[in-house]
This record gives C-alpha cells, sequence and structure tokens, in this order.
C-alpha cells in the first residue's frame, strides 16, 4: 500500500501478466503475416509445399523477385505511383496550405463562407458517380490528372494545418506587414519556416495516403500503362489466386513459376517505401493525435 | 486587415474591404477554384438522382424524370438487400469493432515496461498505413488453402477452413482484419485521453486503497468517455458506408450474397456492364443523406445525453 503511494516499484501482480501476454500475441499476430510474406517471397516452390510453416527459408532464392520484376506491369506500376506521388504531394500541400494560410487569420467578407464551405464536404458530398461523370465530360479520365485532382485536398488535415496557422502568434506577421510584405511573402517566409512540424507531419500522410491511391485509378483510368502500384499488386494477386484455387499443390510444382512467391514479393516491393518513410511519420506522432482525433 | 471604420456606409465597406484584401482571395484562389470544381461540381451533378441521364447530353443537359429513379431503386431486391447488409455489418462493427481500440488503449497504459511499449506500439501502428490491397493480399496469403492458418491446423490434425471463400466467416473476418490494420492507430487517441487526466485522482484512489481494476473503471473509463462519445458519433456517420476499400479487396463472388454492402452495390451497377447513371446517383444521394442524417442524429443523441458531440 505504502509503496503504491509513493508511485515507485510496485510488485508485478496479475494485471500486469494479463496486459504483457495480451500485447505481445498481439505483436506477434501482426509480425507473422509479415514475416511469412517475407519469407515465402524468398523461398522456393518446394520448400512452401514440404515445409509451410516455415518462417525462414533455408535456401533463400530472389526467383520470385526476378520473375517478379520481369514483368512490365510492375515498372508501369512503380512509374505511375512514382509519378502520383511526385505530383500530389505538392499539389495537396500548395491548395491545404493556401486555404489554411487564408482562413487561419485576419476577418474579410466571405471568411466564415469559405470554412463553411470547405467543412461541409465533410459531411456532405457528391459521390462517386457524379465526380466521374464530371471527370469524363472535362476529358481527364484516362488521365493521370483525374487521380491527381479527385483528391487533391483533405478537409482533415486542412483543419489540422490551419489551427497550427492560427496558433503562430501575430505580431510577428503584423510586423512583416508593415515591412510592406505581401501575402505570398508571409507565408513563404514567416508562417512556413515557423510551421516545420505540421509541414513535415503532413507531407508525409498526404505521401502514405498518394502512394496508397488505388479508388481513384480505379475508376477513373482504364488504360493499362497508367495503372498504379497498388492496382497493379492487386491483379497480381487476384489473378494468380484463381489458378491456385483450381490446381492441386502437386500439379503447382510442376509449374515453372512459384505463384504465391511472386505475389508476397509484389507485396514486399510495394511496402517498402512505406516501410521507410515509417520511421519519420513515427517522429510526428505527436501532431500525428491530432490527426487521429479527427481522421477516425 | 482589421480595419473597420464603421462610419462608412455598409455597402460601400464591404466592397472596400473586398478589395483591400484581394491578396487573401488570391493566394486562396486555387485552392477554392478546386473546392468549387471538385467538391461542389459533384454534388451539382447530385441533380441525376432525379433526370434520365443521356452521355450526349451531360448531366446539366439530360431531361428531368421527378422521383423516377427512386420508385425503381426502391423497388429493387438487390438495393434492399444490400441496405440491409450494410446496416448488419456495421451493427457489428459498432459491436465488435469500436470497443478494440478503447481496450487497446487502456491495455497500453497499464503496460508498465515503458521501452517495451514502445515497440509495441510501433509494431501495432504500422499496418494503418497499408493499403487494403496491400492488406488483403497478405490475408489472402495466410488464410489460402495451403497457407500459414490452414497449415498449423492441419499439423494439429484438424481439418483446413476455406476461410476466404465462406459466407460464415466473411463478417469475423472484417472486424478482425479492421482491427488488425487500425486498432493501434485509433488507440493513439484514446491514449492522448487517458493521458489527459489529472493525476491527482490516481492518487487520491490510491488512498482509498484501489485495485488497479477499481482505477480503470471508475477512473480511466469516465474520464475517456467524451473522447468515445465523439468516435461514436463520427462511426455513425459512416452507417451507409460501411469500409468499400476493405470489402471489395477481401470479397471474392463465393461471398457475394453477404458481402455486397451499398457501396459494392453502386460500385456494380455504375461501372458494371449497362451503367444507369441516373438510377445509381438515386443510390448515392440516398446513402449520403442517410449518412448525413445519422451524424447529426447521433451527434444531437450523444449531447442530450451529456457526451461531447463534434459541432460545437
Amino acid at each position: 500500500m505504502n509503496q503504491d503511494i509513493a508511485g515507485k516499484k510496485r510488485r508485478i501482480d496479475g494485471v500486469d501478466i494479463f496486459v504483457f501476454v495480451v500485447l505481445t500475441l498481439w505483436t506477434l499476430l501482426i509480425i507473422v503475416p509479415f514475416l511469412n510474406a517475407v519469407s515465402i517471397s524468398f523461398a522456393t516452390q518446394k520448400e512452401y509445399v514440404d515445409n509451410p510453416l516455415m518462417l525462414f527459408p533455408s535456401q533463400p532464392t530472389f526467383r520470385s523477385y526476378e520473375m517478379l520484376l520481369n514483368d512490365y506491369r510492375i515498372w508501369t506500376g512503380f512509374r505511375t505511383s512514382f509519378l502520383i506521388v511526385l505530383l500530389g504531394v505538392p499539389l495537396n500541400m500548395l491548395l491545404t496550405m493556401v486555404l489554411a494560410y487564408g482562413t487561419s487569420r485576419g476577418s474579410y467578407p466571405g471568411k466564415k463562407i469559405i470554412i463553411g464551405g470547405i467543412l461541409f464536404t465533410m459531411l456532405f458530398n457528391g459521390g462517386i458517380i457524379p465526380l466521374y461523370l464530371q471527370m469524363k465530360e472535362m476529358g481527364l479520365t484516362n488521365h493521370l490528372w483525374s487521380v491527381l485532382l479527385a483528391g487533391s485536398v483533405n478537409v482533415f488535415y486542412f483543419v489540422i494545418m490551419r489551427s497550427y496557422f492560427q496558433s503562430l502568434p501575430d505580431s510577428l506577421i503584423e510586423s512583416a506587414r508593415l515591412d510592406g510584405a505581401g501575402e505570398w511573402r508571409v507565408l513563404f517566409h514567416i508562417i512556413l519556416p515557423l510551421s516545420k512540424p505540421i509541414i513535415a507531419t503532413l507531407t508525409l500522410f498526404y505521401l502514405v495516403d498518394r502512394w496508397n491511391e488505388w479508388y481513384h485509378a480505379l475508376i477513373f483510368i482504364r488504360d493499362s500503362n497508367l495503372q498504379p502500384l497498388q492496382l497493379v499488386l492487386r491483379s497480381i494477386v487476384m489473378e494468380s489466386s484463381i489458378v491456385n484455387n483450381v490446381t492441386s499443390a502437386a500439379a503447382m510444382e510442376n509449374m515453372q513459376n512459384f505463384d504465391m512467391g511472386v505475389k508476397m514479393a509484389a507485396v514486399i516491393v510495394t511496402i517498402l517505401p512505406v516501410m521507410c518513410i515509417f520511421p519519420f511519420l513515427q517522429k510526428h506522432f505527436a501532431q500525428g493525435v491530432m490527426v487521429g482525433a479527427v481522421k477516425a | 486587415m482589421k480595419g473597420r471604420t464603421g462610419t462608412v456606409k455598409k455597402k460601400d465597406s464591404v466592397f472596400r474591404e473586398i478589395w483591400k484584401n484581394k491578396a487573401v482571395y488570391m493566394i486562396m484562389l486555387p485552392g477554392i477554384a478546386w473546392f468549387v470544381i471538385f467538391a461542389y461540381g459533384p454534388m451539382s451533378g447530385l441533380q441525376l438522382a432525379f433526370k434520365e441521364y443521356s452521355a450526349k447530353l451531360g448531366i446539366w443537359g439530360s431531361p428531368w424524370c421527378g422521383l423516377e429513379n427512386f420508385t425503381y431503386v426502391f423497388r429493387d431486391p438487390s438495393f434492399l438487400r444490400s441496405v440491409g447488409t450494410t446496416l448488419w455489418i456495421n451493427a457489428g462493427r459498432l459491436l465488435f469493432q469500436f470497443p478494440v481500440p478503447i481496450l487497446l488503449a487502456l491495455l497500453f497504459n497499464e503496460l508498465r515496461l515503458k521501452r517495451y511499449k514502445k515497440v509495441v506500439q510501433t509494431v501495432l501502428t504500422f499496418p494503418q498505413f497499408l493499403s487494403w490491397v496491400i492488406v488483403a493480399s497478405i490475408v489472402i496469403n495466410i488464410l489460402s488453402y495451403d497457407g500459414l492458418v490452414n497449415s498449423i491446423i492441419a499439423a494439429f490434425g484438424g481439418e483446413t477452413i476455406n476461410f476466404m471463400g465462406s459466407a460464415r466467416m466473411f463478417q469475423p473476418l472484417l472486424y478482425i482484419t479492421e482491427g488488425w490494420k487500425s486498432a493501434g492507430w485509433g488507440a493513439i487517441i484514446y491514449m492522448a485521453a487517458i493521458s489527459g487526466i489529472d493525476v491527482d485522482q490516481y492518487e487520491a484512489a490510491d488512498l482509498d486503497g484501489a485495485s488497479r481494476l477499481q482505477k480503470i473503471f471508475r477512473i480511466t473509463i469516465p474520464n475517456i468517455l467524451p473522447t468515445i462519445s465523439v468516435m461514436f458519433v463520427l462511426q455513425m456517420g459512416n452507417l451507409m458506408s460501411g469500409g468499400f476499400d476493405q470489402v471489395f479487396n477481401l470479397s471474392n463472388p463465393a461471398v457475394k450474397d453477404v458481402s455486397e454492402i451499398l457501396d459494392m452495390y453502386i460500385y456494380n451497377i455504375s461501372f458494371g456492364s449497362t451503367p444507369d447513371f441516373g438510377f445509381s446517383t438515386a443510390v448515392s444521394l440516398f446513402r449520403s443523406v442517410v449518412n448525413c442524417a445519422f451524424l447529426v442524429l447521433a451527434d444531437r443523441g450523444a449531447k442530450a445525453l451529456g457526451g461531447s458531440g463534434l459541432f460545437a
């Protein structure tokens, strides 16, 4: 009892053990499927069939990756996804920033209408069909622009950036104005240097969103040369899974390429970029809490 | 920016204010233009719900047909079935999926090994940043006929299960994979709420000799109720949606009967063989209106019960 009050070392009790066991199992439940995917991608067909429980292949091979990289679709996928990220994220940031800046300070006619108009789209939207028909009438379907323009502003991110801008001190901006700085100057030379954490956070979030883009591409883009990586992955996994259902394991052994291996190699290749930026994302989880607060 | 002399005539001053702030409008112009074209443009396209769409005449030129589309919609058995499926799946989501991040946050809060906590949290948050295409691929792999789970079952002498192709398994599969993907991320918001609780409350409870479980139920949970209530309201705003990304990627023809939620139905009728865009826009409008109504209703309800809502 007394130790409890002091808040120092408490004895390990039932709650501790329960919490530890549950969380450890949960963690394993997430790690094992990834490990399994990695090991299958490096395994040979024979080993996969002989020993499906393996977590590490005994004779790792790059054969599945070779097969995958020989598939031209994966390269179109990479090219398209890189283009979407490269063009999409700056577009996201620019549009979100100007709106967040313009609505964060001062008072001018129509400010409330603009803010209300932006927030209203969270509550209610036209849905995918009018958007599709509009893209079609604008001649944007089958162009990358349809995907880039479909998700250009995330209202949640706008709200976060706006509240960050609002928290900056007015005095700095006022004094810049007295020196004759215009709006663009104030935004780029005063506000943005002070907002590095939020810029970094939202850039990373937009980056992941763009990398994971597949829905709009599914609907707007029919051209097989413009499929983003996610959709390429989808077709690789789906198409061979049909084969997988009809052929027995024995029959599969005779096939030249190891389907499951190629599929998992495709999964790993698609995950890798997200994994690379995840540590940076994590650094910004403090802001992420806010993103979570409004996004979830 | 804040010049308001008050002596100037009102109409005159509005124009003057606009002129004076022209730079602000100019800087926002790209953003506003985007919203007008790509958010409000499609909203005006909702008029198709009351029109007979013809590709030649376009959205604005197509002839009006009153509520005809809606009478067809409400007579369509597959529409009614998809509404039922959506509600059924979402009821399950509220019951089995909504509490998971809360429980996880409580578990995290009770984990006293600081470093281990960080590792666990990192692992559990990661899947949130993967698309459903990736998650579905991983899930299909481990649940496939000769995948990890069935191999384990076989190793213990059990009978292998066709997880992906079983209608009975589909709903649990949705809840489990959703928890797998996003519970770790979802817990962050509740953990933030927990960390905001005044330490004094726990100290007072310690003095009274309260057990850890008592502290969880008497202090932690009551204190995060406002957050829970906000999240609940948000969830209600998705009552007619039900996670297109997830269902689209996890479903297959074998589970069509239990997986055709409203969003899937809209997708199938809009981008299938013979689309009738007036009809599908009517369905889509119905969906948006119901979602919006439930969000507002849940918000009112939460406030009436003393919880926190979304709109101040």
